[in-house]
């Protein structure tokens, strides 16, 4: 038990470290999974799907999903902690830098040209959630769209705060699909 | 004392922010636009894009790497931890449950339909936020071409993050001092 738990905590510690996020954590995260026997390939795509319809990123979704399926709660626990060293680590080592020269000159001139670039990654993801958030069954859905422009016009016209329009999407999807 | 009381707030905003974290996590830096920005007013959009970035651009998962980012940056490591912890629970609370009815899941055509509406919801979500993120984020008017730039390649060509970032930094050295030498540092004078 105690070695199934390290085994998916270093697992999931490569994958964190390995990884920036988003679908190109797939090819490592099947690798990982399939060939310690934690899950199949087909469970691998289906935990896309879900991972992209439930609240939280890919990476801690499979980790859960793959730590049940190999030592229940704890093993969920386990490979959560290891896909999230990189953040104990890394991360707190940056934010420790980046509060020390936040105000130097020359942080400033590299911020100049980080935000614009974030700005530019922003729209990016927007439009490749455009490719696929409003296909349903491969053709464009009309009702999608309507649910989108009608969301778009509650959060900034009447500054409708996000767990509502989430709520008011689902009913609406509902509605709307059959 | 203060402090833990701090925490206890981060701790109850995060894992709000963690039950509706859909869309990869691109729906927090919203609800964080949403609530600090706009209505705390503890950070500047510009501060948020700051620590967006960073967190996008280092190793494990975007909303991990936001949330400590944030949380170290209001209130030191305590609330850091208390921001990470906060926001992993919820989702994996959710998934557990998932797990353990899959095929109960997967084959419920209501839970697919509410589904299908919700990922409608993820484009409003972001676009909103970028909305508000823009200003401030050019100062100046080449920043507008290197954000095209980023734009294409990431969308174009499956430009890394880590390397648009890199370029980021690169340009931004490069604009600053193109603009500083011929002494035109708008800094002072831009309103943003």
């Amino acid at each position: 038990m105690i070695l199934t738990l390290l085994k998916l905590f270093w697992s999931f510690v490569k994958i964190g470290f390995t990884s920036f996020g988003g679908l190109s954590m797939i090819p490592l995260i099947s690798h990982e999974v399939v060939s310690n026997g934690w899950m199949s390939l087909s469970e691998v795509s289906d935990i896309v799907a879900i991972a992209e319809m439930t609240p939280g990123p890919l990476g801690l979704n499979c980790a859960t999903f793959a730590g049940i399926h190999a030592a229940g709660i704890p093993g969920a626990v386990a490979a959560n902690l290891g896909v999230l060293t990189p953040t104990f680590t890394l991360t707190a080592l940056a934010a420790v830098f980046f509060q020390r020269f936040q105000n130097s000159h020359r942080m400033n001139q590299v911020l100049t040209g980080v935000r614009p670039v974030c700005v530019g990654l922003l729209l990016g993801v927007i439009a490749s959630f455009c490719q696929t958030n409003y296909v349903v069954d491969s053709a464009v859905s009309p009702p999608a769209i309507l649910i989108g422009l009608i969301d778009l016009l509650l959060l900034l016209k009447w500054k409708l705060s996000v767990p509502k329009v989430i709520l008011l999407s689902a009913a609406l999807g509902l509605i709307f699909f059959r | 004392m203060k402090n833990w009381k701090q925490a206890l707030t981060l701790f109850r905003q995060f894992f709000l922010f963690g039950c509706f974290t859909f869309g990869g996590g691109w729906s927090i830096v919203a609800q964080m636009q949403k609530l600090y920005v706009e209505r705390e007013k503890t950070i500047t959009s510009q501060e948020l894009l700051d620590i967006t970035s960073v967190g996008r651009s280092l190793p494990g998962t975007m909303i991990g790497n936001v949330a400590f980012l944030y949380g170290y940056r209001v209130g030191g490591l305590a609330c850091a931890a208390a921001c990470v912890i906060a926001m992993v629970i919820p989702p994996m609370v959710v998934l557990s449950v998932i797990t353990y009815c899959y095929t109960i899941f997967r084959e419920n055509l209501w839970v697919m339909r509410a589904m299908t509406g919700v990922r409608a919801a993820i484009v409003p979500i972001i676009a909103s936020a970028a909305v508000n993120l823009v200003k401030g984020a050019f100062r100046f008017p080449t920043c507008v071409i290197l954000a095209a730039a980023a734009f294409g390649l990431y969308l174009f060509f499956n430009v890394s993050c880590v390397t648009l970032v890199v370029i980021g930094v690169i340009s931004g050295i490069l604009i600053c001092e193109y603009y500083e030498r011929r002494g035109t540092d708008r800094r002072d004078s831009d309103p943003s």
